[in-house]
């Protein structure tokens, strides 16, 4: 598939470059390159779904590979990761719903038909109902009620099918193929709809904003972030009044710009450091900020200094609002997160190396450097500091977090990986 | 008044049923336990036998001598089931028939329990698989009433038992739904329970391995483990660990008066692993040192929290202060319904305690086995069914009973 | 009309956007042309070395493929094959957009054959980007070029850009740093044009000399301790041709920047561009090597550190900077320092001690080792009880159980030190044999004829080592293999100057009594810049440098008396005033 190949080193190419900026630009053209391989999968006639599969997994696993350099590492990677397996779980869902409708039809018009009879007697235990049962089974995570279980022929599934269309003859080949299209078909509506979901997460966000933010409240928000700047203007428009505190987000400063920008669409706005949080945080109602991804736990990944500001707010029972679109959800565990999943960034932001070249070089004894400075980029904000999740289904609470990850990802699909990390 | 609390009056009203005075018991298993003869009561009700069962097993011993053990017992076991086998082809159904096969669903159980590496529900799960071999029904509907029967008396002889109660009801869940599948005739469907009954040993072995893969990723280099209890499960996990190179160390608690910790500590050793043996009073004084607390369960109640061998309340308490972690390894089928409020609102499960002096008659001792952990302790829950948090539980629950 | 139209299409074709169609283009010099590197670069090229476990080059392809360079023409001379082999078989070969193309020559022994190289090739269309390979960087060029196309457009003289870095304005911060001496320039803070260049100031004269047009023909000049030359240029087209219409420009600096600075008949000019916050480095000796790879370590190249270059085995970054790749084997009582970097599959054994060290891949290092401020490369054997400090070994190299390094040494290429046997400081270790041509300058940037090929000279060392290794008592102790080279006396003193090794404290005190005395000196003097004759005449009260100044004088008298006579010969044949400053400035 020459074509997809010149698509996915074209879309790595601009990561690499950063000329796509934001998680949500990065998902939605993650999700559209998703949609272009689909649809030049070739489809064999059996086992369409596991083909798809294959062919996602394989561009999946080189966009997380290639590593994006810059800023956009690990948030690319996170944005990336997640896209691909809300993909391969579409295709799960799709095929399981094509499967089981299908079969039901398939056993219909298997009784009418005599020749049929001897096939299944050969498959005495598998009727349509038990192969939709196992194939159900397989596809969904495992669970207390499969627990008993068995998946005695879960190859027998897919097989029985093409089996069961082979024999009935010419007369349904033209069904057939018609199935394997209408797979690709609903595929790519649903990858669609996930396309149309991520570009809209904001507006779908900022629709709530009516709903928590009343008249006359004090808001405060750290550093810059375009969904909690939408949200915000929202509740403007909706012609409530109330003040905005903005902290710095030091070292990078993007609170001054989301200062000048609330400023310019005519928000009271108050600009503090990130050190005066807990000075001024007993005046305020609510924080409301934006993250970088969610984790399986309801853990959020957020711009450092965040943590800080969670620890102040539930000290004075603020309540903790985190803004966050669908395609941020992530289905991992937080293992380690303050080493893992922190991205160390060059201090020249916090110092700059002319002034400090001396400090840096000859020091003591060995010519070490005295003089050591860190710069991390992410916080990690455990879920009992979070009050509540705003995503464009809605308002959630963290220990619901698990529920969506449910519904979006299917649990075959969390290591993309197929070499085995060994050791890890 | 505390004399007044219902579970204070529940005690009294065991210690006067009692028939007999129980007898301390030796932590050397030296023979096994006497057969219940003519007998459908558990002739020791005020103590758990569950963790009677426990403390034999978790006593002091060598692997050498686990596996001859085994070994053993897997040969009376097989004399047991022929014997059993035997006993019931010669009967002809009917009423003597009915005591025969509770007598034998026990026995199987208890057989079946000796074995110092089988869990407890898949003991259970066995002994239902022997029921439905040796039952003479001809329809599903018989064979449910049967395995009601044998469930609840098997219930009944150890109330205290979580993961048996939750293996039977698991299996009894199973047989109902999957009883209504039109395909399949009578012979058929008691061929495929017998079949996925005795597949469970492999499930609970694999469970195993599935929670200490998933675990993995939480033991990171340098890190302190504080370990409370013997659990199988929670041993895979550091053993897995061991393999993969990683540098850990474990702190044990001692356990009293099961002695966990110095089984634990042996078995630790002889994979190389430091280890560092704590009294169970030592847990807070080490806590700062304690990156995260590693505890097995013996059951998983449906608000998310866990019931452990006494003293994991108290660890949990401890950690939860001081910010560290706890996580629990458990199989998904120790998921059971139960919904404590507060530590009383269990069935008691009693325990000897030998405290090496006699003690005088007007002494109380607090002999309970266990305790309850609530939720809120809890950080997360590794099972079969992938890293939960605690409240992911009852969603599960709910979703097997609906 | 047709005159107009004419005007119309010069002017299209001065058109930005036309210049624009073409790619950006560089030329990456993969030859020092130095011997600093010896005898590490007798066996493989400078720009293959590992820094921080990374061939040099790919931090520099890695930087222009960030900055928006397209096509990339590495001049690689010494050891070329094993630069052409390591890019077609590296990533480098293979990405869209980005173009590596090698260009190979065999007897060129400076940078200026290799810009009369490319300059035959006919390849550079355009403006493009000079760099080495050895340069480090992660600034952005976008501004650099912006302005260099500006006054390209505004004055075609401006053939150059260079590119320089703020740093602490101390005398020796460029010796503790880059083990160079000081750098002076002088730049005209207004239109940042580079007005003189010196790096070789001599500090027993104790003064530099401006010429009085510098400040004749700019309004202010500052003149600069404190920059320092990142050896990143964006030049144009002119530049290549200038190279080759003079034949006598070897050295970048030392002979093309200084030549244009002097040289006001073609009136080239060339600027700067100041960075501050970006890095920007090149390694040019060992100090260098050392001080970049801490700044590596440190992250101040981000994004162009380790565990983002290469992505392929995860690198993890711990807390305290230290680097560990995947499938390191660590014993329990092992201890890793601060700012380590350990490379994959390396095993350590019990007690050992790493710290602010980079140890390469599939090295084997025994028990109670000691290592300190020390680069290990790849497949090194390190067996128990040995002490490293401040030393760089090389690949393959085997070091018996007790082995000690003192501070400074070199190991080369498989070399074997024996057991017990203490390397003392400053050596530098080889298999082969030392060339015997030795430049008498080794300060002098030509490029040995031999550096290509490096021959084992010695019987004992053919075919197998292993039979030989325990009668043969070599330099290197029991058991050793290999040469320890010796430095030649002028040399020794310096040698601490450019070495892995950090300054000792005592030299360093040293250095800092010096620049102040020669402060002093200066400031007795009155007058730091003597611009020229004036300022010389007033110094002639200052005893001490009579003689110096006496043979000046005579020259100076003279060259008066040759002017005056010019001059007047001038006014007398009604010269006009522009040949004759032609004249007078050529008798200078």
């Amino acid at each position: 598939m020459p074509d997809t190949q010149a698509l996915v080193n074209d879309f790595l190419n601009k990561l690499k470059k950063r000329k796509i900026e934001g998680s949500q630009a990065t998902a939605k053209q993650t999700a559209e390159l998703l949609r272009s391989v689909i649809s030049q999968t070739r489809m064999p006639y059996t086992n369409q779904a596991a083909a798809l599969i294959h062919s996602v997994k394989a561009v999946g696993e080189r966009l997380i590979a290639a590593n994006p350099v810059g800023c956009m590492h690990v948030m690319a990677e996170l944005a990336v990761g997640n896209v691909v397996r809300r993909v391969l779980h579409i295709i799960r869902e799709e095929d399981l719903s094509l499967t089981t409708a299908a079969m039901a039809g398939l056993n219909l018009s298997a009784e009418s038909d005599d020749e049929d009879d001897t096939d299944r007697d050969n498959h005495p235990a598998l009727s349509a109902a038990a192969i939709a049962a196992a194939s159900r089974s397989t596809l969904r995570p495992p669970s207390l009620q499969t627990l008993l279980e068995d998946v005695p022929d879960s190859a027998a599934v897919p097989h029985t099918s093409s089996s069961g269309g082979d024999s009935e003859g010419k007369s349904k080949s033209a069904d057939k193929s018609s199935r394997s299209r209408k797979l690709k078909h609903d595929v790519i509506e649903a990858v669609n709809e996930l396309i149309q979901d991520i570009s809209t997460c904001h507006e779908l966000i900022a629709e709530q904003a009516v709903e928590h933010i009343h008249q006359n409240e004090v808001i405060l928000t750290l550093g810059s972030s375009r969904t909690v700047l939408e949200f915000l203007c929202a509740a403007k428009e909706k012609k409530r009044s109330f003040r905005v505190f903005v902290a710095e987000g030091a070292p990078r400063y993007q609170g001054h710009l989301l200062a000048k920008e609330l400023v310019t669409r005519g928000l009271q706005t108050t600009l503090i450091t990130d050190s005066a949080v807990f000075a001024m945080i007993s005046r305020v109602n609510m924080v409301i900020v934006g993250a970088h991804a969610v984790m399986a736990n309801g853990g959020v990944i957020a711009p450092v200094g965040l943590n800080m500001v969670a620890l102040a707010a539930q000290k004075h029972a603020v309540p903790f609002v985190v803004l966050a679109g669908s395609h941020k959800l992530c289905p991992l565990y937080p293992h380690h997160p303050e080493v893992l999943l922190n991205e160390l960034r060059s201090p020249s932001e916090l110092l700059d190396f002319g002034e400090f070249s001396d400090c840096l070089d000859f020091g003591s004894g060995i010519g070490a450097p005295l003089l050591h400075v860190v710069n991390p980029t992410f916080d990690y904000v455990p879920p009992k500091l979070v009050s509540l999740f705003i995503t464009d289904t809605g308002g959630h609470n963290p220990s619901y977090m698990y529920r969506l990850i449910a519904d979006y990802y299917s649990a075959d699909d969390l290591v993309l990986e197929r070499r085995t990390t060994s050791g890890n | 008044m505390w004399w007044r609390s219902a579970s204070f009056i529940l005690d009294r009203q065991q210690e006067q049923n009692t028939s007999f005075p129980p007898n301390p018991e030796s932590l050397l298993l030296s023979s096994p336990p006497p057969s219940m003869a003519d007998s459908l009561q558990n002739p020791k009700p005020d103590i758990s036998a569950y963790y009677q069962t426990r403390a034999a097993h978790h006593a002091v011993v060598t692997s050498d001598w686990l596996a001859q053990a085994q070994a053993a017992v897997s040969l009376q076991t097989n004399d047991d089931v022929s014997s059993g086998s035997d006993g019931r082809v010669a009967l002809t159904g009917g009423g003597t028939g009915v005591d025969n096969k509770t007598f034998s669903v026990i026995d199987e159980f208890n057989s079946w329990r000796k074995q110092p590496d089988l869990a407890e529900a898949v003991a259970a799960i066995r002994a239902l698989a022997a029921v439905i071999r040796a039952s003479q029904a001809t329809t599903m509907m018989e064979l449910e009433i049967e395995l009601k029967k044998a469930s609840d008396s098997l219930k009944a002889w150890d109330a205290t038992s979580i993961s048996l109660t939750a293996g039977c009801d698991l299996f009894m869940r199973y047989v109902t739904r999957t009883s209504a599948l039109e395909y399949e005739d009578f012979n058929s469907a008691r061929y495929r329970l017998i079949e996925r009954a005795e597949k469970f040993g492999e499930i609970s072995y694999k469970a195993r391995r599935i929670i200490a893969m998933l675990s993995q990723d939480f033991i990171f280099d340098g890190c302190t483990i504080l370990v409370h209890g013997f659990s199988r499960v929670v041993l895979e996990v550091l053993k897995t660990a061991a393999q993969n190179k990683k540098h850990f160390r474990v702190f044990c608690t001692e356990g009293r008066p099961d002695r966990t910790g110095l089984r634990l500590s042996n078995e630790l050793a002889k994979l190389d692993v430091p280890v560092k043996l704590l009294i169970d009073s030592a847990v807070a004084y080490t806590m700062d040192e304690v990156d995260m607390v590693l505890v097995g369960a013996d059951g998983v109640v449906e608000s998310g929290g866990i019931i452990n061998m006494m003293g994991t309340y108290q660890i949990a308490l401890v950690s939860h202060s001081m910010n560290k972690p706890v996580y629990v390894a458990a199989e998904s089928y120790k998921f059971a319904r139960l919904y404590p409020l507060d530590q009383k609102d269990m069935g008691p499960a009693l325990r000897t305690i030998d405290f090496g002096v006699p003690i005088p008659s007007k002494v109380e001792v607090e002999k309970s086995a266990r305790d309850y952990t609530p939720p809120q302790y809890l950080t997360l829950l590794f099972t079969d069914l992938g890293v939960l948090t605690p409240s992911v539980v009852s969603d599960e629950l709910i979703q097997l009973y609906l | 009309m047709g005159a107009q139209k004419k005007g119309a299409t010069a002017r299209v074709s001065e058109d930005p956007e036309e210049l624009a169609r073409h790619p950006l283009q560089a030329i990456l010099l993969a030859d020092s042309f130095t011997t600093k590197f010896r005898p590490i670069t007798l066996e493989r090229p400078k720009v293959l070395l590992p820094l921080v476990n990374i061939p040099m080059i790919n931090y520099t392809l890695a930087w222009l493929e960030s900055a928006g360079v397209e096509e990339v023409f590495v001049f690689c001379c010494a050891h070329s094959k094993q630069v052409i082999d390591y890019l077609e078989s590296s990533e480098w070969s293979s990405q869209p957009n980005f173009s590596v193309t090698t260009i190979e020559s065999h007897n060129s022994i400076s940078a200026g054959d290799a810009l009369r190289l490319i300059y035959e090739r006919n390849v550079i269309h355009g403006d493009f980007v000079l760099i080495s390979g050895d340069t480090v960087s992660n600034m952005s060029l976008t501004q650099a070029l912006q302005e260099h196309k500006d006054r390209r457009k505004k004055d075609a003289n401006a053939i150059m850009t260079m590119v320089v870095k703020q740093s602490k304005p101390s005398p020796i911060t460029q010796q503790s740093r880059l083990g160079t001496d000081e750098l002076f320039m002088a730049i005209n803070p207004v239109t940042k044009q580079l007005l003189y260049y010196e790096d070789k100031a001599e500090y027993s004269k104790g003064f530099i000399s401006l010429d009085k047009t510098l400040i004749a023909d700019n309004p202010s000049v500052i003149l600069h301790n404190d920059k320092q030359d990142c050896y990143i240029d964006i030049c144009s087209q002119e530049v290549l041709s200038l190279f080759t219409d003079n034949f006598d420009y070897q050295h970048l600096r030392r002979h093309f920047v200084k030549g244009l600075l002097v040289d006001d008949i073609m009136g080239y000019k060339i600027f700067t561009h100041e960075i501050h916050s970006s890095y920007a480095a090149r390694i040019d000796n060992f100090r260098s090597y050392d001080t970049i790879s801490k700044d590596i370590i440190q992250r101040w190249t981000y994004p162009f550190v380790p565990d983002v270059l290469c992505g392929s085995s995860a690198i993890k970054v711990e807390r305290q900077g230290t680097y560990r790749a995947s499938d390191v084997t660590l014993s329990r009582s092992a201890q890793l320092g601060s700012f380590t970097f350990i490379g994959q599959g390396t095993k350590i054994g019990n007690d050992t001690k790493i710290s602010h060290s980079v140890i390469g891949e599939r090295c084997t290092i025994g028990s109670n080792v000691t290592i300190e401020g020390s680069y290990i490369w790849n497949n090194v054997t390190i067996e128990d009880g040995c002490q490293l400090r401040n030393a760089i070994v090389c690949d393959g190299v085997i070091l018996k159980s007790g082995a000690v390094l003192q501070p400074g040494v070199i190991l080369s290429f498989k070399v074997v030190v024996g057991q017990e046997f203490v390397v003392p400081a400053y050596s530098k270790v080889s298999l082969l044999q030392q060339p015997t041509q030795q430049d008498s300058d080794e300060e002098l940037e030509y490029a040995d004829s031999t550096s290509g090929t490096g021959e084992l000279r010695s019987d004992k060392l053919n075919g197998d080592i292993a039979p030989d290794l325990s009668e043969t008592a070599s330099e290197l102790g029991t058991g050793g293999v290999g040469y320890i080279w010796t430095v030649f006396e002028g040399a020794y003193d310096e040698e601490w100057r450019h070495s892995v090794a950090p300054i000792p404290t005592d030299k360093l005190v040293k250095l800092m009594l010096d620049k102040d005395e020669d402060e002093e000196l200066l400031t007795q003097d009155g007058n730091v810049i003597s611009a020229s004759r004036e300022l010389k005449a007033d110094s002639d009260g200052n005893g001490s440098e009579d003689d110096d100044n006496e043979d000046s004088r005579d020259d100076y008298v003279s060259f008066e008396k040759e002017v005056e006579a010019t001059f007047l010969r001038a006014v007398h044949e009604n010269v006009k005033v522009d040949l004759a400053v032609l004249e007078v400035n050529a008798l200078r």
